[in-house]
């Protein structure tokens, strides 16, 4: 009766210090901003995603360092004659527990934020602008719709709906822009498609996840497969677009 | 030595003998894929026939007695030597060196990275680096643990005098130097740059290197279905009069587990890899979009294989640090069939999670949603073998040695490593971080966290098995704390790197990355110096240290039974198995019944 009265005791302390390391680390986790700025919708849902899974993941973190923490301390033998530790071979309720609370858990994630974040993320089919963007051993190239092509840097017009069209001519490539937090293979031979809209100004001299890179090995080149990105007014884009036809011959003013 | 010189000689003799053939038969240049792919497979015939299969096995498909090589001592080491207990010393003697020549080539990297700009390697050859350090550490992830205490243990553990098929596990081990020597020698050919996964079309369009590449994974796929193959049929057929399934060690089930695995998918990495062989030298497409070829197809095939890869890696680590965990606890494993069913669960759902390694690729939409499902289901089984580690730790009484301390390191990590997976399960977060060093810290978490740890774990745990000597603690403890602390400072920042843009396999990157890169790279040299201390003391123990006698830990399963090291076939009478292995504390409890007069005082 004195063991299982010691047993209750340990459970509660682990309990304890199991609580004491969550709050903490969900506090260290609110006050801190790891995640970088958003400039797209895309960017606010996969955000959204990566924090809810922190916040779920702390709890069951912090239970494997509380129990390491404690078991270190408190079950640490004395002295080193290997007397036995007590005969527990299983504990049925314990096991049903412990498969109950990793299932829900896992199921908990497949819906919120698996399922629903998928779900977000395709919820809008429309595109208010398409851009056909080739990958190339090293660089790429962005067709907009009045023709222009362009290869040293992505200008996008802000609250606009864009659909990328990627394809490659060589190997796979893949489009990524850090900022926008969507990413797909470019794929020689097929045509994939990634949605973004981007929510905020902003240009690639500011902020370095302005950038579009290749995220999938292509060789030597790969990384410096980079184009700036630059988010704009949607008029200043119309007039910039504009500007890439006539451009053709000197060097244009207005794509700085 | 003879064995191994006449080896190298008929190898080489068997190399040139092809590449000349070829060049005879078509033309062009001895350098040219189609030469190198007959020059390998001849010399790899030539080492294999020099090494010894030719007097040990070969003359008796011609009617002529074998003539086994009857070398002692430490020249055993260098021969076809059918012993289990060689062969695991041979790999994990083999797979040290490899971790620590891919470790080296890692400080070069870190290196390079230790600032923004370029340093001292080109891109190119960062890219070839990065390749080569990643291939080195899959095969010593994949082989180090299951090939060492898989081969050394298995037999002991259940009984066995030996393997079912000794000289078969002899050629697993001798397929091991030609991948090493074909990998290490591919920077003659121009090396590859592809990284460990090999994607096309980049792999079927680069240089000559990636052929050898092709040929010695394919010879190492090749190594790891005849060891799966013979640990199966071992674990199987084998087992001592008592020794039922429901009383074998936790190792040997992690062991059985992901042999079963090797034995299931290994073929379809090698069948894949050959299809990018037939791409550069037969000219066919598979993978070839213009001709109708599908590029996604490698991806595919090669995740079939290499998502169960991972846990090929991981069950035999998880076994090897519950036994620790069990033995240095003196508890019985805690839900010892909820771990095994756990065990069982990975083997089952590994083989249907590959395409979350894809989300990013252009595959059908429709296979995003199942396939996340199942790979979050995977936690499910994974958490009970957490359930087991720190069931058994609570109430124990622990001993405060080497290997649980590692073990402590191992639960931190593989937490770490298992939560910081789901990240990439989940598809939302996964697109933003797939290829990003996010990815890079969350795999080196698993596999290095989880199975190295416990390759290292283990080489202390039955360090005076092996060797018949005992490490030294104290070292071996600084050792622990500097490897645990040391490998977290390395890889913590990298997830702050991946979260916040920075994409993986880059020799150069952005100003704005430069600081947690400087303090990753600094840990990393003096996480690569602790090694020193490991290979120091392991090295000098095994001369120097003071005797260990047959059970230092005073732990019940068989192989702590007999002599260290023990005899030649293990066993002079086969054990009669009786109670289970792990009954620490049970009054009364046996294991084995032919050692009661000696070990059961208890």
């Amino acid at each position: 009766m004195n063991e299982r009265g010691g047993y209750k005791q340990d459970a509660i302390r682990v309990g304890l210090l199991w609580l004491g390391l969550v709050v903490v680390l969900e506090a260290v986790w609110f006050a801190t901003e790891i995640l970088p700025r958003q400039y797209a919708e895309e960017a606010k849902i996969i955000d959204d995603a990566f924090n809810l899974l922190t916040i779920l993941g702390i709890p069951v973190f912090s239970f494997v360092v509380a129990m390491l923490i404690y078991s270190a301390f408190r079950f640490r033998s004395r002295n080193d004659a290997s007397e036995d530790g007590p005969p527990i071979k299983t504990s049925k309720p314990v096991v049903v527990t412990w498969l109950v609370v990793t299932s829900a858990l896992a199921l908990a994630i497949l819906i919120n934020p698996g399922l629903v974040g998928l779900a977000e993320l395709r919820a809008n089919p429309e595109a208010d602008l398409v851009l056909e963007v080739e990958g190339q051993r090293w660089q790429w190239v962005v067709t907009y719709p009045n023709g222009a092509e362009v290869r040293d840097e992505l200008v996008l017009p802000v609250d606009t709906r864009i659909r990328f069209d990627v394809t490659s001519v060589d190997v796979l490539h893949s489009f990524w822009v850090p900022g926008f937090r969507t990413k797909i293979d470019a794929v020689p031979g097929l045509v994939t498609s990634v949605y973004v809209t981007p929510t905020e100004l902003g240009t690639f001299t500011d902020d370095v996840n302005l950038r579009l890179q290749c995220a999938e090995l292509c060789g030597i080149g790969h990384a410096r497969m980079v184009m700036p990105v630059r988010v704009v007014e949607k008029a200043e884009f119309e007039s910039w677009m504009a500007e890439q036809l006539t451009a053709e011959a000197p060097a244009a003013e207005g794509r700085g | 030595m003879r064995p191994l010189i006449r080896a190298v000689v008929l190898g080489l003799v068997g190399y040139v003998a092809g590449a000349w053939l070829t060049v005879a038969v078509r033309g062009g240049s001895p350098s040219d894929d189609v030469a190198v792919v007959f020059g390998f497979i001849l010399g790899l015939i030539g080492w294999l026939m020099g090494i010894g299969v030719w007097n040990a096995w070969a003359r008796e498909w011609f009617g002529l007695p074998a003539k086994p090589d009857q070398a002692t001592g430490w020249k055993r080491y260098f021969t076809f030597n059918t012993d289990h207990k060689v062969i695991g010393i041979q790999y994990l003697v083999t797979f040290i060196a490899i971790l620590l020549l891919g470790g080296a080539m890692a400080l070069v990297m870190r290196m390079e990275l230790a600032r923004p700009g370029q340093d001292f390697l080109t891109l190119d050859a960062y890219n070839k680096l990065m390749s080569m350090h990643g291939i080195l550490m899959v095969a010593t992830a994949v082989a180090g643990v299951l090939g060492a205490f898989g081969n050394y243990l298995v037999p002991l553990m259940i009984g066995a005098r030996d393997m079912a098929f000794p000289r078969v596990n002899a050629l697993s081990f001798w397929l091991i130097p030609p991948v090493a020597i074909g990998l290490l020698s591919a920077p003659l050919l121009g090396s590859f740059d592809t990284g460990w996964t090999a994607y096309p079309p980049l792999s079927v369009v680069n240089q000559g290197g990636q052929v050898l590449f092709i040929l010695a994974v394919t010879t190492f796929g090749l190594s790891s279905i005849l060891g799966g193959l013979n640990i199966v049929t071992t674990v199987a057929t084998m087992r001592a009069p008592g020794m039922t399934w429901g009383r074998l060690p936790i190792f040997v089930w992690g062991a059985f587990c992901a042999s079963i695995l090797s034995l299931l998918v290994t073929q379809f990495f090698a069948a894949s890899l050959i299809l990018i062989l037939l791409d550069r030298v037969a000219g066919t497409t598979f993978f070839g979009a213009a001709a109708g070829g599908d590029p996604l197809l490698y991806q595919h095939m090669f995740w079939f294989y290499s998502h169960p890869a991972v846990y090929i890696m991981v069950l035999p680590a998880f076994g090897v640090m519950l036994e620790i965990i069990t033995h240095l606890a003196r508890k019985p494993l805690f839900a010892y069939k909820a771990v095994v069913a756990g065990f069982w669960g990975i083997v089952g759902l590994s083989t249907i999670v590959w395409a979350h390694h894809m989300f990013t690729s252009g595959m059908a939409e429709q296979l995003h949603a199942p396939f996340m499902a199942l790979t979050e289901a995977i936690s499910i089984p994974t958490g009970l073998v957490f359930l087991g580690a720190l069931g058994t730790l609570w109430q124990g009484k622990l001993q405060s040695k080497t290997p649980l301390w590692l073990a402590f390191g191992w639960l931190f990590n593989f937490a770490i490593g298992g939560i910081t997976g789901i990240y990439l399960a989940d598809v939302a977060t996964d697109i933003h971080l797939q290829d990003t060093y996010f990815v890079v810290a969350h795999f080196h978490y698993t596999i290095v966290g989880g199975t190295i740890f416990a390759l290292i774990a283990g080489s202390y745990f039955w360090f005076p098995k092996i060797t018949g000597r005992m490490y030294n603690e104290r070292l071996g403890k600084i050792f622990a704390v500097w490897l645990t602390v040391g490998f977290n400072l390395v890889f913590i920042p990298l997830f702050w790197l991946g979260v916040n843009g920075l994409n993986r396999r880059v020799a150069d990157y952005p100003e704005f990355y430069a600081g947690p890169n400087a303090f990753a790279s600094v840990a990393a040299y003096i996480l690569g110096a602790g090694f020193l201390l490991y290979a120091g003391n392991l090295l000098w123990s095994a001369r120097r240290g003071p005797a260990a006698g047959p059970n230092p830990w005073n732990a019940r399963t068989l192989e702590w039974q007999l002599p260290s090291p023990p005899p030649e076939h293990n066993f002079p009478l086969l054990p009669e198995v009786v109670g289970h292995p792990y009954d620490y504390g049970v009054p009364g409890s046996v294991h084995a019944a032919q050692e009661a007069a000696e070990g059961g005082e208890e």
